[in-house]
This record gives structure tokens, C-alpha cells and sequence, in this order.
């Protein structure tokens, strides 16, 4: 017997059209979903949002969707090979059948930043859900003030969507600032926390917003050193992880206090975060 | 009242087991639990509380939401409901009110979910009234009674000679429409007595048990009480388990069949608990809720903080099994207590 109706927890059916190594352990998957509801569903897409990914056989998981619809239909995630689904993920080849379910959660509020000028800080995978942002970014350069994006990694070989670095340099009023915690004999750039190179760059606050996304303790620490910059909390935008097993609101896996980070989020302003009953911490 | 005798209701419940899922109290080995049953000579009507809530017939501990073949590269997906209809017999008031709990999240919150939807539909709840409180029961501090008919179908209650037969629904009704049923003086006996009146397992009027309101539990986030109830605790999860509402799920993959050219794979939801040790630490290997009183401290939250801020219902009905069946005496009722006094109610 069928579902009369939508079914959440039903994934669209697609197949993989593309793989494409991203740094050590992290792919790009390119999915194209084959049924007309799935694209239907994935027409409009928001940056920030994310999806669960199925791995026939393994299971699913949540992932931000690290494209954006200018791009075509075809939905894009960087996938670091981290688990079980991941690791099966991770072994499929091109026209492998997978499915996607979503999108899902909030987003990042593009049209209400429109004039300010944007500060963007991603920290290794965490770059994964902010590439839409960039996209979105220079795509509308007009729209908005000046970007400055500030990239890190652990090391040099984790550094995320390097093929796209130097289309973000040339671009009108963006700078882009790369460090990592570990050199290597490669490297010539920046070394230290993204706290230090986010010091060191010094973005000014007025007329500012901040989109952070990293592990936790990197969201942390980036709030307080934004703080002594002079941003204020209602100033800074940030995404959080948690695992999740439905993503609308059902499971209970993802609760922060009485949030949902899946229903809720994962957007959230850090003034809001502050709030939470429940530290993300 | 509407009354029936056990000699009827065993026919119509032989009758009823042809045509539907018949589910109800059971002996096994030594056990009450609700079970399927083939027959009525199966079927328990003289019972304390079930050890097991009601809630694994609607939220299965291990239920198949799709089924997946894979031919090379093609997949199809077939979505899981059973077709039968489905009666639950003797479910205590106190499990029917933990579905109306889970109603709030699982119904009434977009999107509905399909999958206990379709079980909530398909089944119609006929209780059987308790004749008195039993080890742990505090339902009369949770907003229920032994005797209340409102979260199910139909209600029955022992009377000499047979049972009063309420009839709370047209659901309820339709199904009776089998059962011979005479017209009685008066009302089913228990529902005359005030909810003191109930006798707990020493006899005597059970304690009531305190509900502090939501934004009183706000400020006791920090208190000095979840360290204390929560350093015993030994994460072994038998009280969400147990739990009419607790309702917290997992989705994984298995594959049951591989042959040639042909994968079969099952979707799988199955229950979760928030008590458990690594429930919310995330892909990096961060736990944001590491310790045993910070995991104790989120499932009484849960029930009188967020649920009820969240949903509506509180997300406890008192039905008290976590009470008996926690190895190290985490009561609950001491939780409530405590919280009461702290913050001053």
C-alpha cells in the first residue's frame, strides 16, 4: 500500500553525475535527481539549507548543499569520508544510484544583508554551506558591500574548493585570506588559528555582517575574537552541525534545549545562539 | 449505562481477531505485555499495567519505512504500511493519553508523519479502566485517571456480572456495532469517585506528584538537583524505553538479500534514546552533552520544559514504569519534587 500524499522520509531518486576530489578525504558529489517531484522540490533552493543524502544499502545523512540553483539542476555536497554512509558514499562511482531528500532548514537571510558589507569565515568542511553564500555573492556582486572571505584549514591538503580561488580574488571588492593550523613544505601562505588571520585582517564592523561556519569550538572563539573587533552578536550569522535523523522536526536527535537545529536552523544569529537554554558548546 | 457481559465480549473479540491486528494484554512468561493475539482465550482481562506501553504499535521499535531493490542501476522504492486494521484491547487510560501526547508532535506538527498516521488510523484503542493505581502510577498528578475515557475509542469497565461499556467515539461505535450490548441502571461505578479516592498499591490516596510550569524550569538549567539525580544514572536507556512518549528515532540501512544483479535493502526507523552516551555528538567528534547528568537533565526537560513549550502536552502521563524498571531508582517523582521545591512552587 501507497502514501496518499507527500511522504518526508521518502528520499527523490537520482544518481551520481559527477565525483571530483576536493582536498584528502573530501569529494565533490554531483547528483542529478531523476524523478520530476524531486526536481521540483530542489528547483529554488536557498543557500544554507541542507539535505539528506542516501546511500542505498548504508544509510542517510544530512549535509549542507554546497551548490547553488545559478548553477544548474544538478545539486552539489562535499562529502569528507567520515562514517558509514559517508565511507559508502565515498566508494560509489559515477551513474550509482542515490537519493536525496529535502531541502531542508532555514536559510541565510541574502536579501536582508543586501547593502552590508560580509565577512565570511569557513574552517575546513565547515566551507561546505558557505560556498553557496560566496556564490550568491558574486553572482549579485552589485547588491552588496565589500566581502572579505577568510578560508582555513588543519593543513594545507584539507583546504576546500581551491579551484575556485582565484575567480573569488578577481572578483570586484572581495579579498580572500587562507591560513592553516600546519604548514607543509608546499605551503607559503598564512599559518595560525583563523582567530589570528581574523585579527590580523581586522574587518570593520560598521555596515558589517559575519557568516561563520566551522566545528563548534571554532564558532566559539571566532564570536569573542569578532567581539573585539567591535561586532556585535546581532551582527554575526553562523550554521550549526548536529547529527539528525529526519530533519523536520520528528527524531529528537538534533534538540539544543527546546531548538531544533534542523527546523530551527542551522541558521542562526549568534544573538540568538547566545539565548539558547542549551550551549551548542 | 451500556453493559456487556465477559462471555460476549469474548465472542465479539474472536470475531474481531478475523478481520483485524487484535492486540491486547497477554501473559508472557510471566510477563504482562500487549501482544497480538489469534483468540480471546489468549487475552488477560484481570492485569496491573503492562510493563510495555501501547507506543510500540503505532512508533514500532523496529519498523521497514521503504523497501529498496536495486536492479544495476536502477532503484525502486516501495513504501511500507501494513493494510489490516488494527484494535488495541485493554489499553490503560494512561497509554492512550501517551498517544494523544504523541499525536502533538507526530499529527498536529506539519509535516505529519505518514507512517504513524497510518497506524493511528487504522487502529481503534478499547480500554479497559484500572481498578486502582498500581506500584509507581501517578496519572492523577498527569492530568489523567485510572477511569478516564478521553483518549480512546471505547471504555470498558468491570462491573459485577460484566463490563460498562462507554462509547467515547464514532470510531468506538462503529466497532461495537458486533457486540451484544444491553441497557443498565446507573453509571459505571469508578467514574463516581473523586481521582483521591483511587487506592495506590498500600491502599490510601497516592501522593500527588507536582508540576512546576515550564518557564520555572528555565531558571534550574544549572541547579545543583541534575548532578544529583543524574550521577547514579548508568545511560542504559530502559526508561525511554519503557516510556508511553518518548519518541526519539534512528534511520538506518540493512540489506536483506543479495543476489546477481539484485540488492534488496529495507529502510529501518527504530527507537532512540537521548540518554544514551554519544546521542548528540556530531561528525567531528563533538559532544555537546557529555555527561550522564547533562543527558538526564535533557529527558526531564523534554517532558515538562520543551514538550509542552514545543507541542502542548506535557510529555509525561504517569503511567510510572520508568519508576519501576530503572535499575538505580531514578524516580521521577523525586525529579518533580525537587523541581517544585527549587523553584519555590
Amino acid at each position: 500500500m501507497s502514501t496518499s500524499g507527500i511522504n518526508p522520509l521518502r528520499p527523490y531518486l537520482g544518481h551520481l553525475a559527477g565525483v571530483k576530489d576536493l582536498a584528502t578525504g573530501i569529494k565533490l558529489f554531483q547528483i542529478e535527481l531523476t524523478e520530476s517531484e524531486g526536481q521540483a522540490a530542489f528547483a529554488d533552493y536557498k543557500p544554507g539549507q541542507f539535505a539528506f543524502v542516501s546511500a542505498f544499502g548504508a544509510g542517510e545523512a544530512p549535509f549542507g548543499i554546497t551548490s547553488t540553483p545559478a548553477l544548474g539542476p544538478t545539486l552539489e555536497f562535499a562529502i569528507n569520508n567520515v562514517g558509514h554512509v559517508t565511507n559508502t558514499l565515498h566508494q560509489l562511482d559515477v551513474g550509482d544510484p542515490v537519493g536525496v531528500r529535502g531541502p531542508l532548514g532555514n536559510w541565510f537571510p541574502m536579501n536582508e544583508i543586501k547593502g552590508r558589507n560580509v565577512v565570511v569565515l569557513g574552517g575546513g568542511i565547515g566551507g561546505a554551506p558557505l560556498r553557496p553564500v560566496i556564490h550568491t555573492l558574486l553572482d549579485h556582486r552589485a547588491d552588496y558591500g565589500h566581502l572579505t572571505i577568510l578560508w582555513a584549514a588543519r593543513s594545507p591538503d584539507l583546504l576546500v574548493f581551491t579551484d575556485e580561488y582565484d575567480n573569488w580574488r578577481s572578483a570586484a571588492e572581495t579579498e580572500l585570506h587562507l591560513t592553516v593550523d600546519r604548514g607543509d613544505e608546499t605551503w607559503s601562505g598564512n599559518v595560525g588559528l583563523i582567530t589570528q588571520l581574523l585579527e590580523k585582517v581586522g574587518p570593520l564592523p560598521q555596515s558589517a555582517v559575519t557568516i561563520t561556519c566551522g566545528p563548534p569550538i571554532m564558532i566559539h572563539f571566532v564570536t569573542l575574537t569578532l567581539k573585539k573587533l567591535g561586532f556585535t552578536l546581532d551582527q554575526m550569522l553562523t550554521t550549526l552541525e548536529a547529527r539528525m535523523h529526519c530533519g523536520i522536526g520528528k527524531c529528537g536527535r538534533c534538540n539544543l534545549g527546546e531548538k531544533f537545529v534542523c527546523t530551527d536552523g542551522p541558521v542562526f544569529w549568534q544573538s540568538e545562539v547566545a539565548g539558547f537554554l542549551e550551549s551548542f558548546l | 449505562m451500556k453493559f456487556t457481559t465477559l462471555d460476549e465480549l469474548r465472542a465479539w473479540l474472536n470475531h474481531l481477531a478475523q478481520e483485524h491486528d487484535l492486540i491486547a494484554p497477554r501473559d508472557v512468561d510471566g510477563h504482562v505485555l500487549y501482544r497480538p493475539v489469534a483468540s480471546s482465550g489468549e487475552i488477560l482481562f484481570d492485569y496491573e499495567r503492562p510493563e510495555l506501553s501501547t507506543k510500540d504499535y503505532f512508533l514500532p521499535a523496529t519498523e521497514v519505512l521503504l523497501r529498496t531493490e536495486r536492479r544495476g542501476g536502477d532503484v525502486t522504492l516501495e513504501e511500507v504500511l501494513p493494510d489490516r486494521k488494527q484494535v488495541l484491547f485493554g489499553i490503560r487510560p494512561c497509554d492512550a493519553q501517551g498517544l494523544t501526547v504523541l499525536d502533538a508532535l507526530f499529527l498536529q506538527q506539519e509535516p505529519p508523519d505518514v507512517y504513524y498516521r497510518h497506524h493511528r488510523e487504522r487502529t481503534t484503542l478499547v480500554g479497559l479502566a484500572c481498578p486502582q493505581m498500581w506500584e509507581g502510577c501517578f496519572c492523577t498528578s498527569m492530568g489523567g485517571a485510572p477511569d478516564d475515557p478521553t483518549h480512546l475509542d471505547v471504555l470498558l469497565t468491570a462491573v459485577d456480572g460484566g463490563y460498562a461499556v462507554q462509547v467515547v467515539t464514532e470510531k468506538g461505535a462503529a466497532l461495537l456495532e458486533g457486540l451484544a450490548l444491553e441497557e443498565r441502571e446507573g453509571e459505571p461505578p469508578p467514574q463516581s469517585l473523586p481521582p483521591q479516592s483511587w487506592g495506590g498499591p498500600r491502599g490510601g490516596a497516592p501522593k500527588p506528584v507536582p508540576v512546576t510550569p515550564p518557564e520555572k524550569w528555565r531558571a534550574l538549567f544549572e541547579d545543583g538537583l541534575w548532578q544529583r539525580h543524574g550521577e547514579r544514572c548508568l545511560s542504559c536507556r530502559i526508561c525511554t524505553y519503557v516510556c508511553p512518549t518518548c519518541r526519539c528515532f534512528d534511520v538506518t540501512d540493512r540489506v536483506v538479500e543479495v543476489r546477481p544483479g539484485l540488492t534488496r535493502i529495507e529502510r529501518i526507523r527504530a527507537w532512540d534514546a537521548c540518554t544514551s552516551t554519544n546521542y548528540r555528538r556530531i561528525a567531528g567528534g563533538h559532544n555537546p552533552r557529555p555527561t550522564k547528568p547533562e543527558r538526564l537533565r535533557n529527558r526531564f526537560y523534554c517532558k515538562f520544559c520543551y514538550y509542552p513549550e514545543d507541542f502542548g502536552p506535557l510529555g509525561c502521563v504517569g503511567c510510572g514504569r520508568c519508576i519501576v524498571s530503572c535499575p538505580v531508582n531514578i524516580d521521577i517523582r523525586e525529579v518533580l519534587r525537587d523541581v517544585a521545591e527549587r523553584s519555590g512552587e
